[in-house]
C-alpha cells in the first residue's frame, strides 16, 4: 500500500451493535477501509459467576452455569455435572446417561441453528435466519415439554435429571429429527452454497491451524481449521462411546482450510452427526429406570480439586473445582471456549475490511455471556 | 474470462434455487409458520397431561404460588433458593395451642408471619419447589391448574406489584396467640 495509506482512525463497534452478538464492544483500528487491528472490549456482562459460587452451594450453582453460555445451557449443565460427580465418585444411572446426551445433542443443534443464522444475518442474509429460528423453535418446544423451561433449563442435576422425560417425548423427537433432516439440505440450497455467501466468507479470515492451537482455540472453530479434534472422540466422556459419529473438519471446499465458510460448513455438517446420535440415542436408551436414583441427599465431596472437560458447541468447556469438604465450593474456575475464540479475532482479522471483521466475527460464533461470565 | 462468466452463472443459479426454496415456502403456508398474533392468538403451552402423578409434577416455570395454610414454616424452601428471593419470618406458638393440620396432616407448630417471595430477583430455576415436605409452593398453572390457574401474561404496571405476601396473619392473632407482645421472630 505505502504510497496510499492514510491517517488511522479508530472504529468502535459497539457494545450496542446487532453484529458483535451481546455487550462487545471492538475498538478497530483502519486505515481507509483496511483494519490494522482489533482490540475486543470485554466486561459489560461481568457477573461474578466463579466468586459467586463459592457462596452458594453445588446445587444451586447450576442455575449460574445455565447462565454463562445461555444459548447452550443444557451442554453447560452437562459439563458442570460431570465434575462434580467426578469429584464426588458417583455413578449415574444408564438412563440418565442417554436422556442427558439426547438433551446436549438437541441444544447443540439449536446453538449451531442460531450461530448459522446469526452468522447469515451479518453478512446479509435475513431470511434463512427466519427458518433456522422456527426450527430451533421446535427444540425449545420439545425442551419445555420436559422441563419447563425455553432457555435456562436447570435440568441436569449432579447425580441425575430433575424430572424423567415425559410420555410422548421419545415420539415427538423422532417426528422432529424427521423433519429436521430435510431441512439441512434446505439450509444448503438457500445459504451455505448462495454464490454471494460463498463471496463474502470463503478465504476470509484464515485460521491456520497452529496458530488456532497456540491460542487454545478448540470445537467447531478448531475443527474449520482442519484438525480433527473432538473431546467425544477424542476423550470420550459420558457414553459417547457408544454411538457411531463422524466429526467433520473443514476441507476448504470453496476456499482455503481454515477460512469463515469452512467454520460454518463444519457447523452445518456437525447438525447432522447430532441428529444420527440422537437416533442412536433414542434407540438404546432403556425406557424405565429411575431418573432420581443416585442423586445424593447433600452434596458434599470429598476434599479435592478437580478439572473436568466436556465439549459444548463451542468448544471445550472446562471446570476446574477446588473444594475443601465444605458444601460449598472453595473455588470454581471455568474454562470458556468462546473466550479464546474471541482472543484469536485480533490475529486473523488484521487486513481485512471493515465489513469482514463482522463476518469473521459471526463466523467464531462467541457467546458474550460465556466469555464474561 | 471464463472465470468471469462462470462466477456470474453461479450467482444466477444459487441465486435462482435460493429464490426457488423461499417461493415453496411462499406456496406452503404451515401451521406455526407465520406470526402468531398476540393479543387475539396465544403460543399454545405444551400439553401437561403426560403421564406423572399429577399431584407431584412440577413442571413448569411460572409464578411462583404458596398454599400458606398448608405451610409449616420449615424454611427448606429459602435454603434451597440461589439467589434468596424467599423471604420467611415465623413466630413460635405456646406449646398445647393448636394452630391446625396442614393438608397432610402435619401438625403446625409455627405461625408464618411472613412469606414474601420477590419474583423480581426469581430466576425460574424451580429449586424451591423439590424440597417442601408439604408439596406447597409450586408453579401455577399445568397441573396445578385446578389449585390455581396460570397467571399468562404475569405482568403489572408497577414493579412493587410482583413482591408477592403470603402470610395471612396479622398481628393481633399472632398476639393472641402467643401471649405475648413483644413477638421473638425467627427465619431469614
Ligand atoms: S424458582 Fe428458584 S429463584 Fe425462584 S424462588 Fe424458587 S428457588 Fe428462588
Ligand atoms: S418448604 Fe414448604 S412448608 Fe417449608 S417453609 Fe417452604 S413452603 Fe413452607
Amino acid at each position: 500500500m505505502g504510497v496510499n495509506k492514510t491517517e488511522e482512525m479508530v472504529l468502535n463497534i459497539g457494545p450496542q451493535h446487532p453484529s458483535t452478538h451481546g455487550v462487545l464492544r471492538l475498538k478497530v483500528q483502519t486505515d481507509g477501509e483496511i483494519v490494522t487491528s482489533v482490540t475486543p472490549v470485554i466486561g459489560y456482562l461481568h457477573r461474578c459467576f466463579e466468586k459467586h459460587c463459592e457462596n452458594i452451594t453445588y446445587q444451586q450453582v447450576i442455575p449460574f452455569v445455565d447462565r454463562c453460555d445461555y444459548i447452550a445451557s443444557m451442554n453447560n449443565d452437562f459439563g458442570y455435572v460431570l465434575a462434580v460427580e467426578k469429584l464426588l465418585g458417583i455413578e449415574v444411572p444408564e438412563k440418565v446417561e442417554y436422556i442427558r446426551v439426547i438433551m446436549a445433542e438437541m441444544n447443540r443443534i439449536a446453538s449451531h441453528l442460531l450461530a448459522l443464522g446469526t452468522f447469515g444475518l451479518d453478512v446479509g442474509a435475513f431470511t434463512p435466519f427466519l427458518y433456522m429460528f422456527r426450527d430451533r423453535e421446535r427444540i425449545l418446544d420439545l425442551f419445555e415439554l420436559t422441563c419447563g423451561a425455553r432457555l435456562l433449563y436447570n435440568y441436569m442435576w449432579v447425580g441425575g435429571l430433575s424430572h424423567d422425560i415425559p410420555v410422548g417425548f421419545v415420539e415427538k423427537t423422532y417426528e422432529f429429527l424427521d423433519y429436521f433432516e430435510p431441512q439441512i439440505d434446505e439450509y444448503n440450497n438457500i445459504l451455505t452454497f448462495n454464490k454471494i455467501f460463498i463471496e463474502r466468507t470463503a478465504d476470509v479470515g484464515i485460521l491456520p491451524v497452529d496458530v488456532a492451537i497456540n491460542f487454545g482455540v478448540t470445537g467447531p472453530n478448531l475443527r474449520g481449521s482442519g484438525l480433527r479434534w473432538d473431546l467425544r472422540k477424542d476423550e470420550t466422556y459420558s457414553i459417547y462411546d457408544r454411538f457411531d459419529f463422524n466429526v467433520p473438519v473443514g476441507q476448504g471446499i470453496k476456499g482455503s482450510v481454515g477460512d469463515s465458510w469452512d467454520r460454518y460448513w463444519v457447523r452445518v455438517e456437525e447438525m447432522r452427526e447430532c441428529v444420527k446420535i440422537i437416533r442412536q440415542a433414542l434407540d438404546m436408551m432403556p425406557r424405565d429406570g429411575d431418573v432420581k436414583a443416585a442423586v445424593p441427599k447433600r452434596i458434599r465431596p470429598p476434599q479435592g480439586a478437580i478439572y473436568s472437560r466436556s465439549e459444548t458447541p463451542r468448544g471445550e468447556l472446562g471446570f476446574y473445582i477446588l473444594s475443601d469438604g465444605k458444601p460449598k465450593p472453595f473455588r470454581l474456575k471455568m474454562r470458556s471456549p468462546a473466550f479464546t475464540a474471541l482472543s484469536v479475532l485480533s490475529e486473523i482479522s488484521q487486513g481485512w475490511m471493515i465489513s469482514d471483521v463482522l463476518a469473521i466475527l459471526g463466523s467464531l460464533d462467541i457467546v458474550l455471556g460465556e466469555i464474561d461470565r | 474470462m471464463k472465470r468471469y462468466f462462470y462466477n456470474i452463472w453461479e450467482t444466477i443459479t444459487t441465486l435462482m434455487i435460493g429464490l426457488g426454496v423461499t417461493f415453496g415456502h411462499l406456496l406452503r403456508i404451515r401451521k406455526g409458520n407465520v406470526t402468531l398474533q398476540y393479543p387475539e392468538e396465544r403460543w399454545p403451552q405444551p400439553q401437561r397431561e403426560i403421564g406423572f402423578n399429577l399431584d407431584r409434577y412440577n413442571v413448569i416455570r411460572s409464578r411462583l404460588h404458596v398454599d400458606i395454610d398448608d405451610c409449616i414454616g420449615c424454611l427448606q424452601c429459602s435454603r434451597a433458593c440461589p439467589v434468596d428471593c424467599i423471604k420467611i419470618e415465623f413466630v413460635k406458638v405456646d406449646k398445647g395451642l393448636d394452630i391446625g393440620t396442614t393438608s397432610n396432616d402435619t401438625k403446625k407448630r409455627l405461625l408464618v408471619t411472613r412469606f414474601d417471595i420477590d419474583m423480581t430477583e426469581c430466576c425460574f430455576c424451580n429449586l424451591c419447589t423439590y424440597p417442601c415436605p408439604e408439596d406447597c409452593i409450586y408453579m401455577t398453572g399445568g397441573p396445578n391448574s385446578r389449585k390455581h390457574p396460570i397467571d399468562y401474561e404475569y405482568s403489572t404496571y408497577d414493579r412493587s406489584d410482583l413482591i408477592f405476601r403470603f402470610s395471612n396473619v396479622d398481628p393481633d392473632q399472632v398476639a393472641r396467640l402467643t401471649g405475648q407482645n413483644e413477638l421473638k421472630v425467627g427465619g431469614k
